[in-house]
């Protein structure tokens, strides 16, 4: 077909665009044709890990399965995955879809893709330039849901907004949750939202938060309450396994050694994808009856495991490989890769609102070790043009993480100097990432985080893998 | 020295960062010596504005700000008061619609606090972009973010500024914000005080005289940065090649 010729390059909008040029309603047509069930996930935060959780967990069951790229999540995005997926004539062989659909695209999305099941990660604080505030978000989300009654919600009973959806809408649902308390202080901003009855407008009662407005709540006044979920993680723990030996410490090796340490480490790090092979502390827990000895650092991943867990049971998959698939999940998601360049352990983190912000400056203060940290925050369209979210963010636990330098780039690196400014914590900024880079990985701490939002995430992954080839992973010349 | 910040409601009104004008009002006292006490007032409680030297009022979804209009009603006699007794008061967005007579949504009538003689009425195309102002009060311009679906229409009161690039009060009128006696009320966040600490140091000297005397003056600090956060976006929207790129973009 000519529109999968233009397929070209990164942008995977446009064969949608002209796809729907041709025939408007080709969506419908095209996911009528999915043989077994079509997902759609949704919400602020864990859309692209649970999406992919939920791929790879039928992939393992021998199912076909189509998926929307990263990002493409919008009504040309998804038409494109679709086209993408056709044979020569047109048809569509697929067991199952999974696809991810913007909050804002859901209103024109799910009446043409009429999903069999629809899960909501979270409706959470994001880009509020685009959506204005996060009840214009929950009422977009509402008309979405409303336009496909016949589709089955999978929730998060958690989060108070996710649950509001089970009065306001006539669908079945299932819920899911976490009732132990697993969210250090750092995770849980001090800014939340909705945390007023959704019935009667009383101050909600909090047993713990988890994290923003996420928590075992009730009201006081009407009596609603978090319910008992129907899916659950249980005895959560984060198990603090000694650092695999493919760290190149650099404390403790020879200068020599650490060279041809870092080679082999970084021929580990590429073959396994961004997979976090150095990570310290990862957790387990049962889901149903099903132990899970999993990658995940961080419960926000527990999360989004749990979420597909629960649409997979309410969808009565098979599901016999899926505890194998989720201990060889790499949660990673390309979203955190770690590289190996000038003998510097260099890891990118891409953190796009402020609760995804607040789990990275947590994750940088569990490791107690020597860093430098870039921060690059742009304003474009995609990132979200309102930078205020910033000043959201728990920024003031940097002071104490152990960090030799700070350095601000991107568009709106003087906003984010600002920010650190009125904490009292010094950094600089620049507006040559390379330079930087490559400055403080030859004479730095050899341990560099490069925390950056969407717009600059891609380039940025290319740039670092290109210095990691440059280098070899070893000490430059 | 010493001022006493109240902030009013940040359970409920706490959008765009509003953190960030406490923060700087706090930061730029401590930076000169000076001590900085923020009271927050968490809806329902008693608030003794006797004991305030400045007040914020924030930001708040529609939802929000209906349920804030009924601990106004509480406060509304003695927060007049304050105001007329030349209190200082920096009220962002949801909060600068609150001072108002009334702010009418699609589907409710929110009654504001009636300290301002303006009134809002909701439209449903928001109004979201930077935002850049010229003030009479100031040399340097201010910037910001606004993002509201309201039309504030402030009848003879004074505005904050002119509008250089952006929207303002109803996206027709080319002014935005108020000023009357003491208060600063705006839909500029971004928030507002760290990129133009000409206006933080302008409500803290107002602040201060009140209560210690005409002769306080403010030491300078030093503002480089702020300057060049400022700086940025200004130099961005008076280059009118990208005042076209980007407005291409937004309707295509």
């Amino acid at each position: 077909m000519l529109i999968k010729k233009l397929n070209r390059g990164s942008g995977v909008t446009l064969p949608g665009y002209v796809a729907r040029l041709i025939d408007p309603q080709i969506l419908s047509v095209m996911s009528g044709m999915v043989r077994e069930k079509t997902i759609v996930t949704m919400g602020t935060n864990g859309k692209t890990t649970t999406n992919s959780i939920l791929y790879h967990a039928l992939k393992a069951e021998g199912k076909t399965v189509i998926i929307n790229r990263t990002g493409a999540n919008m009504l040309n995005g998804i038409i494109s995955a679709f086209v993408l997926a056709t044979d020569r004539k047109g048809r569509l062989h697929a067991d199952y879809a999974c696809i991810e659909v913007d909050e804002i695209a859901s209103v024109r999305v799910l009446p043409q893709l009429k999903p069999d099941c629809a899960l909501l990660t979270n409706i959470s604080r994001d880009q509020l330039d685009r959506f204005g505030e996060v009840d214009i978000t929950y009422n977009k989300i509402k008309t979405a849901v409303l336009s496909v009654p016949e589709t089955k919600l999978i929730l998060n009973c958690d989060d108070i907004l996710s649950y509001s959806l089970t009065q306001d809408c006539q669908n079945s649902y299932v819920t899911y949750g976490i009732s132990e308390q697993i969210f250090d202080d750092i995770s849980r901003s001090e800014v939340r939202e909705s945390i007023f009855c959704r019935s009667c407008g009383k101050k909600l009662s909090y047993d713990f938060f988890h994290y923003g407005q996420l928590g075992i709540y009730h009201c006081p006044n009407c009596g609603l309450k978090r319910p008992e979920p129907d899916y659950t993680a249980e005895n959560i723990v984060l198990h603090d396994t000694a650092r695999p030996s493919a760290k190149p410490s650099a404390g403790t090796m020879e200068k020599g050694q650490c060279a041809a340490a870092s080679a082999d480490y970084a021929a580990q790090v590429s073959l396994s994808a961004g997979r976090p092979v150095l990570s310290d502390r990862m957790y387990s827990f049962t889901l149903g009856s099903m132990e899970i000895s999993s990658q995940a650092r961080s419960p926000y991943n527990i999360y989004n495991t749990l979420s597909a867990y629960a649409a997979l049971c309410a969808l009565q998959t098979p599901m016999k490989k899926f505890k194998q698939t989720i201990e060889g999940f790499d949660y990673g998601n390309n979203r955190e890769s770690v590289f190996m360049i000038n003998g510097t352990r260099v890891q990118l983190h891409l953190a796009k609102n402020p609760i995804g912000f607040q789990q990275k400056i947590s994750l940088v203060l569990k490791d107690p070790d020597p860093k430098d940290v870039i921060i690059q925050i742009n304003d474009t369209y995609q990132d979200g043009e309102d930078i205020s979210w910033l000043w959201d963010v728990d920024f003031q636990y940097l002071a104490n993480a152990n960090a030799a330098t700070i350095t601000t780039n991107g568009t709106r690196r003087h906003d984010m100097g600002l920010r650190l400014k009125y904490e009292d914590i010094p950094c600089s900024s620049t507006t040559d990432l390379r330079k930087t880079v490559e400055k403080l990985t030859a004479e730095g701490t050899k341990n560099l985080y490069v925390i950056v939002n969407y717009s600059g995430l891609y380039r940025t992954n290319h740039m670092l893998t290109e210095l990691q080839a440059i280098t070899k992973g070893g000490s430059a010349s | 020295m010493k001022l006493s910040i109240g902030h009013l409601y940040p359970d409920l009104l706490n959008l765009y960062g509003d953190r960030g004008n406490i923060q700087c009002f706090c930061k730029r006292l401590e930076w000169r010596g000076i001590e900085a006490e923020v009271i927050p007032f968490l809806s329902g409680s008693r608030i003794d504005f006797s004991k305030l030297d400045i007040v914020l009022l924030g930001g708040g979804s529609d939802r929000e700000q209906e349920l804030v209009c009924q601990y106004m009603k509480e406060i509304k006699s003695d927060f007049k008061n304050y105001v007329e007794d030349n209190g200082v008061v920096l009220a962002v967005c949801g909060g600068y619609q609150l001072l108002g007579k009334y702010y009418k949504t699609d589907k409710k009538m929110i009654e504001g606090l009636e300290i301002l003689d303006i009134y809002t009425e909701w439209e449903p195309e928001r109004l979201i972009r930077n935002i850049i102002l010229n003030s009479p009060l100031f040399s340097a311009p201010i910037v910001g973010f606004e993002n509201h679906g309201g039309r504030t229409y402030i009848g003879n009161h004074t505005p904050l500024g002119k509008v250089f690039f952006g929207l303002g009060n109803t996206g027709k009128s080319g002014y935005e914000g108020v000023v009357y006696k003491n208060i600063i009320a705006t839909y500029l966040h971004g928030p507002l005080l760290p990129k133009n600490p000409q206006v933080c140091d302008y409500l803290l000297e107002r602040a201060l005289k009140r209560k210690y005397g005409e002769d306080i003056k403010l030491e300078k600090l030093p503002d480089r940065l702020e300057q060049k956060a400022n700086n940025y976006i200004v130099g961005r929207y008076s280059d009118k090649k990208y005042v076209l790129k980007e407005t291409i973009k937004r309707y295509t």
